[in-house]
C-alpha cells in the first residue's frame, strides 16, 4: 500500500473511532450549564460552584450586585473556579462594563485550561467574547467568536447568554 | 432711688440673662442642626464561609462564633438567636440576621452534621432543607478613632423597641414625655432626699437635661453648671421635639467599656451585651441597657452580675408600676437570668493593615473623616490568617533573636519584619502584619518600606528572557567570571559561594541563585527589558537601569513583591491589590466598591514555565529545607538575600496563595545569616498554620506549553536510542530543533524552525522516511 494509502486508512480509522467512542465534548447543539456541576470536584469547589447557581439565580431576579457579590464570594472559597469567572464574564458582558469581561474571560480561559473542551465551555468562552468586542463597537473581531458561538451552540443563536441560560 | 435702682438692676439682670439665653441657644442650635455625632468607621473582615466539607478546626469555627459574641447552649432544642449548641457530631448555630452591601441575610438556624473535624452536612433546621453555603457575620476588625476613644452605631428612633424606650423613660425620666425640659418635682423630691441625707445622694435631671451636660457641658455639679444645663434644656425643649432629644440621647448614653474602648449609645450597647442589633432586643435585655445607665461600670453585668441583676429587675418593677408593661410580660421578663455575650476586645492585630487600607481609600478619606463619618468599611482581611500572620512574625523574631547572636537587639534596634498574604487570582490582601509591635512603631515595612531586593528579583530576568524567546527551560547559561563596564570602572558579579560554577542548566542557575548566570542573562535581554518586565508584574517603584538590577539591586517594597509574584502566580494576569469591597455609609449606601480587576500582562505559558522553576527552588535549590519542614504540595519560590546580608527574603506561591516575608533591621545591619535561615522559616511556619499543611490546588498548565524529553546535556529532543533523557517544559514553537541522536536523513522542516507535527512524526515512525 501506497504511503497516501496509509495515511487515508488511518484517518478514516480515526473518524469512525470518534463517531462510535463517548464523546467528550457536550451533545451537539448544547453547552456548559453550571448547575451540571454543582455536584462535581471536591468540597471547595462545590460550595463554590454552587454559589455561582446561587448568583444565576439572582441576576435573573434583576439582583445584579447580589449577583457579582456571590461570585466573588465562590472565589474567596475555590479561586481557581472557572466557572465563576465565566459567570463574571457574562455579568460583565451583559450587565457591566465589557472590557472587564474580555479580562474575566482570559482569567476563564486560563483556569479551564483543557477542560474547557470537555466542560462544554467553548461556546460561552467565543459567545462572550464576541458579544463583548462587539459591546465595544469591534464587530470584524466579534463576528467570528459570534459565528463560532451560533455553530456550536444552540443557545446563542440570539447572540445573548441569559443567566438561566447560563445557570 | 430705689425704684430706679430696682428698675436698672432688672434691666441688666434682664439683659444679662437674654444674652445668657442667646448664647445657649446658638450653643444648642450648632450642635443639633450641624452633626449630632461624631461615629468612628468600623472595618469588617471577610465573612467566614461554612459549607460541607470544610474542615471547621482549620477555621476555628468555635473560636469565631465566640469572637461574634455567640453563647453556648445547653441543647439545640429552641436554640435562641445568637447561640450555638456544640456537641461531637452535631453543630446548631442560630445565627443573627446581619446586613451586607451586597444583601441582607436573615437569621437562620444552621444545623451541621460533624465527621471528626469535617462539617459533613450542612441544613436550615427550620425547614430541613440543604444548605451549600451560608455566612457568619463578618467580625470587627478595627475602627477609626478621633481623640476620644468611642464607638457608638447610631439607632433611629423608629429601629429602637418601644420597650427600651419605655425602660429608659421608667428609670431615667418617668415625666419626660410632659415636662418642659425641667421637672420641678423631681427637683423637690431631689432636694429633699438630699436634705434628708446631708449631701447629694440623689439627682433630679431630666433626660434633656443629661443630654445637655454630656454634650456641652463638664460634669461638675456646681451650680453655675446646674442653670447652664437647666437653660440649655428649657431651649431644647423649646425647640426640637420629644422625639428628636429622645433620639440623641438614646445615642449619646454612655454604657461601658470594650477594653479601651468607650461604648456610647443604645445600638452599639446591644452589640456589646447582647451581640445584636439594637431592634432585636427582648423585653428583659432592653431593662438592662436601661439599668446601666446610672453606673455602667459599677453595674457591669460581666464583673458584678448580681448587681446588675438587681438593678435590672427594678426596672422591670417600674415599668409594670407606671403601667408601661403588663404582669404577665413583667413576670416572663423577672424571670429570665440574666446572660450577656463575651466581651471581645477589638483585635489588635490588624493596626498595619488598618493604615494600610487608609491609605487606598481616596484622598477625601482622611483621618478626621474616617474618625467621625460613621462608615462601615468591608475589608479582605481574614481576620484567622491575621491572626497567625502576627504571633508567626512575633514568635519567630524572638526565636531568631535567641538563636542567633548576629539578630539580638542593639539598645532601641530589634530585629523587625514582615509578613503580607495575597489572594493572587483576585489581589485580596488576606493578612499584613507590618511589624513586630505596632505599638513601639506604626512604620508599616510590608507597604511603606522599600528594600534592596536581592535575588528574590532575579524571576524577573528569567521571564523577561523566556518571554522574548532568549532563554529556553532546556538551555544551559554561563556562570564563569564576567564583567560589565560601567561609568567609573567594571562592575564584576560574584556569587553568595565566592565561586563560579562554568556551564549550568538554566533552571539550576535559578535553583541555586547563581548571580553572574543572572546578571549574564541580565545583559542579554536587556536591563531596560528587565525593568519594563518588573513594572509590567506590578513593581511600581523606580528601578535603576543599571547592570546589577538583574540580581536585585533595587529597592522594593513586600507588597510590591507581592503583586509582581502574584501576577506570575495566576497565569500572567496582574490583579489589583485589593484591601477593601466596600465602603457603607451609615444609611447603608455603598459609596465605594473596589471590584475584582485584573489585566493580561504576560502570556500564561512564560508566566508558568517560570512558576515551574521557582518550584525548583523549593524542591532541590536553595529553599529545599521547606520540604523538611513538612510542607507538601505544590509551592514555588524564591529567597533572597541582599548585599552584606541586611535583607532577608522569601517569596513564596501557592495556586491560591503568595506570601512574602521580609526580615531585617530599620537601620540597615549585616544579620549574618543567608535568607534560607532567617525569612524562610518564618515563612514555613506561617503556610504550615495557614493551611495546616495540606496545600490545595496544583499550578495549571497552559495549553501553549508542552513537556518533552530531552536529552539534558544538549538539550536536544531525545528519540528513541538517546542515552540519557529527562523531561523539559516548552512554549510551543521554542522546543529543539535538533534530536539526539541526531537525525540526519532529510533536512527537517526547515521552515517551521525544525519542529514536527505529531503526525508527521507517527507517519515516521510507521512508514519511515518517505524516499527522495
Amino acid at each position: 500500500m501506497s504511503r497516501n494509502g496509509v495515511a487515508f486508512v488511518l484517518i478514516a480509522g480515526l473518524f469512525v473511532s470518534s463517531c462510535v467512542a463517548p464523546a467528550r465534548l457536550s451533545p451537539a447543539g448544547e453547552a456548559l450549564r453550571v448547575s451540571a456541576f454543582a455536584d462535581r470536584g471536591d468540597a471547595q469547589r462545590r460550595a463554590s460552584t454552587r454559589m455561582v447557581v446561587g448568583g444565576l439565580e439572582a441576576s435573573d431576579l434583576g439582583h445584579q450586585i447580589e449577583a457579582v457579590a456571590s461570585f466573588e464570594r465562590a472565589l474567596q472559597v475555590d479561586p481557581s473556579n472557572p466557572l465563576a469567572y465565566l459567570a463574571l464574564a457574562r455579568h460583565e458582558t451583559f450587565e457591566g462594563d465589557p472590557r472587564r469581561a474580555l479580562a474575566f474571560l482570559d482569567k476563564a480561559e486560563a483556569t479551564f485550561g483543557r477542560s474547557a473542551e470537555g466542560m462544554g465551555a467553548l461556546p460561552h468562552l467565543h459567545g462572550l467574547r464576541g458579544a463583548a468586542l462587539s459591546a465595544l463597537g469591534r464587530p470584524a473581531e466579534s463576528e467570528p467568536h459570534l459565528a463560532e458561538a451560533r455553530r456550536s451552540a444552540r443557545v446563542w443563536a440570539d447572540g445573548q447568554l441569559d443567566a438561566a441560560e447560563l445557570r | 432711688m430705689l425704684g430706679l435702682s430696682l428698675f436698672v438692676t432688672s434691666l441688666v439682670f434682664g439683659f444679662l440673662t437674654a444674652r445668657h439665653f442667646i448664647e445657649m441657644d446658638a450653643i444648642v442650635r450648632e450642635r443639633f442642626e450641624g452633626r449630632l455625632f461624631r461615629v468612628p468607621s468600623k472595618v469588617l473582615s471577610a465573612p467566614t464561609i461554612l459549607y460541607p466539607g470544610l474542615d471547621w478546626k482549620q477555621i476555628d469555627l468555635r473560636g469565631a462564633l465566640r469572637r461574634l459574641g455567640y453563647r453556648e447552649a445547653a441543647s439545640a432544642q429552641g436554640l435562641a438567636l445568637g447561640r450555638y449548641h456544640w456537641s461531637d457530631r452535631r453543630v446548631t448555630v442560630h445565627r443573627r440576621p446581619f446586613e451586607h452591601p451586597s444583601r441582607a441575610e436573615p437569621a437562620r438556624v444552621i444545623a451541621m452534621r460533624m465527621a471528626g473535624p469535617i462539617i459533613e452536612e450542612m441544613r436550615d433546621a427550620q425547614t430541613g432543607r440543604e444548605i451549600g453555603a451560608v455566612f457568619l457575620e463578618p467580625e470587627l476588625v478595627g475602627s477609626y478613632y478621633g481623640p476620644t476613644h468611642e464607638q457608638r452605631e447610631l439607632a433611629r428612633l423608629d429601629s429602637v423597641p418601644a420597650h427600651l424606650v419605655e425602660a429608659v423613660i421608667a428609670v431615667e425620666d418617668q415625666r419626660f414625655m410632659t415636662h418642659p425640659g425641667i421637672d420641678w418635682r423631681r427637683i423637690g423630691g431631689a432636694l429633699i432626699a438630699n436634705l434628708k441625707a446631708g449631701g447629694i445622694t440623689q439627682g433630679g435631671s431630666t433626660l434633656t437635661q443629661q443630654l445637655a451636660k454630656n454634650f456641652f457641658l463638664t460634669p461638675d455639679r456646681k451650680l453655675w453648671r446646674k442653670v447652664q444645663e437647666a437653660t440649655m434644656a428649657v431651649i431644647m425643649e423649646a425647640r426640637y421635639d420629644k422625639e428628636l432629644i429622645l433620639e440623641a440621647y438614646l445615642n449619646e448614653i454612655y454604657l461601658g467599656q470594650r477594653g479601651g474602648t468607650a461604648i456610647h449609645g443604645v445600638g452599639e450597647g446591644a452589640r456589646l451585651y447582647f451581640g445584636k442589633n439594637v431592634r432585636d432586643l427582648a423585653l428583659h435585655e432592653s431593662a438592662l441597657i436601661a439599668a446601666l445607665i446610672q453606673s455602667p461600670n459599677w453595674l457591669s453585668p460581666h464583673r458584678q452580675p448580681d448587681r446588675a441583676q438587681t438593678r435590672r429587675d427594678l426596672v422591670l418593677k417600674l415599668m409594670r408600676e407606671q403601667g408601661r408593661i403588663s404582669e404577665g410580660a413583667y413576670q416572663r421578663a423577672v424571670a429570665q437570668r440574666l446572660r450577656v455575650a463575651t466581651v471581645t476586645p477589638e483585635p489588635r492585630e490588624a493596626r498595619y493593615f488598618l493604615d494600610a487600607l487608609q491609605r487606598q481609600l481616596p484622598d477625601f478619606y482622611d483621618g478626621g473623616t474616617l474618625a467621625t463619618e460613621g462608615l462601615q468599611i468591608y475589608s479582605t482581611l481574614d481576620l484567622r490568617m491575621q491572626r497567625l500572620a502576627t504571633r508567626t512574625l512575633v514568635e519567630e523574631l524572638e526565636r531568631l533573636e535567641k538563636a542567633h547572636e548576629s539578630l539580638a537587639a542593639k539598645g532601641s534596634e530589634v530585629l523587625q519584619g514582615c509578613i503580607i498574604a495575597l489572594r493572587p487570582q483576585t489581589g485580596e490582601v488576606l493578612a499584613l502584619a507590618g511589624g513586630r509591635s505596632y505599638s513601639r512603631s506604626q512604620y508599616d515595612r510590608c507597604s511603606q518600606a522599600r528594600r534592596p531586593a536581592g535575588s528574590v528579583f532575579k524571576p524577573f530576568v528569567y521571564l523577561t528572557a523566556i518571554q522574548n524567546g532568549t532563554l529556553t527551560l532546556g538551555d544551559w547559561l554561563d556562570d564563569s567570571p564576567l564583567e560589565v563596564p560601567v561609568p567609573g570602572g567594571k562592575w564584576t558579579p560574584r556569587n553568595f559561594d565566592r565561586k563560579f560554577h562554568g556551564r549550568v542548566p538554566a533552571r539550576t542557575a535559578l535553583e541555586k541563585s547563581y548571580n553572574v548566570a543572572a546578571a549574564r542573562l541580565g545583559q542579554q535581554v536587556g536591563i531596560d527589558r528587565v525593568a519594563k518586565m518588573a513594572h509590567s508584574l506590578g513593581i511600581e517603584s523606580t528601578l535603576p537601569r543599571v547592570p546589577s538590577l538583574a540580581i536585585g539591586a533595587a529597592d522594593l517594597a513586600p507588597i510590591e513583591l507581592a503583586r509582581a509574584y502574584a501576577t506570575i502566580a495566576n497565569g500572567g494576569i496582574r490583579p489589583r491589590i485589593r484591601t477593601f469591597e466596600d465602603v457603607v455609609d451609615p444609611a447603608g449606601g455603598t459609596v465605594e466598591r473596589q471590584p475584582i480587576t485584573f489585566d493580561r500582562v504576560i502570556d500564561g505559558g512564560s508566566a508558568y514555565l517560570v512558576t515551574s522553576m521557582l518550584e525548583g527552588v523549593v524542591n532541590q535549590g536553595t529553599a529545599a529545607s521547606l520540604r523538611r519542614q513538612g510542607l507538601a504540595g505544590p509551592i514555588a519560590g524564591k529567597t533572597g538575600t541582599s548585599n552584606d546580608y541586611k535583607d532577608a527574603w522569601f517569596v513564596g506561591f501557592t495556586p491560591e496563595l503568595v506570601v512574602v516575608v521580609w526580615v531585617g533591621f530599620d537601620t540597615p545591619r549585616n544579620l549574618g545569616l543567608a535568607s534560607s535561615r532567617v525569612a524562610l522559616p518564618v515563612w514555613a511556619r506561617f503556610m504550615k498554620e495557614v493551611t495546616g499543611g495540606r496545600i490545595r490546588g496544583r499550578f495549571l498548565r497552559p495549553p501553549e506549553v508542552v513537556e518533552l524529553e530531552i536529552h539534558p546535556e544538549s538539550g536536544a529532543l531525545a528519540l528513541a536510542g538517546c542515552p540519557e533523557r529527562r523531561s523539559e517544559l516548552y512554549l510551543r514553537g521554542t522546543e529543539p530543533a535538533a534530536t539526539c541522536p541526531e537525525w540526519s536523513s532529510r533536512p527537517r522542516n526547515p521552515e517551521g524552525g525544525g519542529r514536527r507535527g505529531w503526525l508527521e512524526r507517527l507517519f515516521d515512525d510507521i512508514l519511515g522516511p518517505e524516499a527522495p
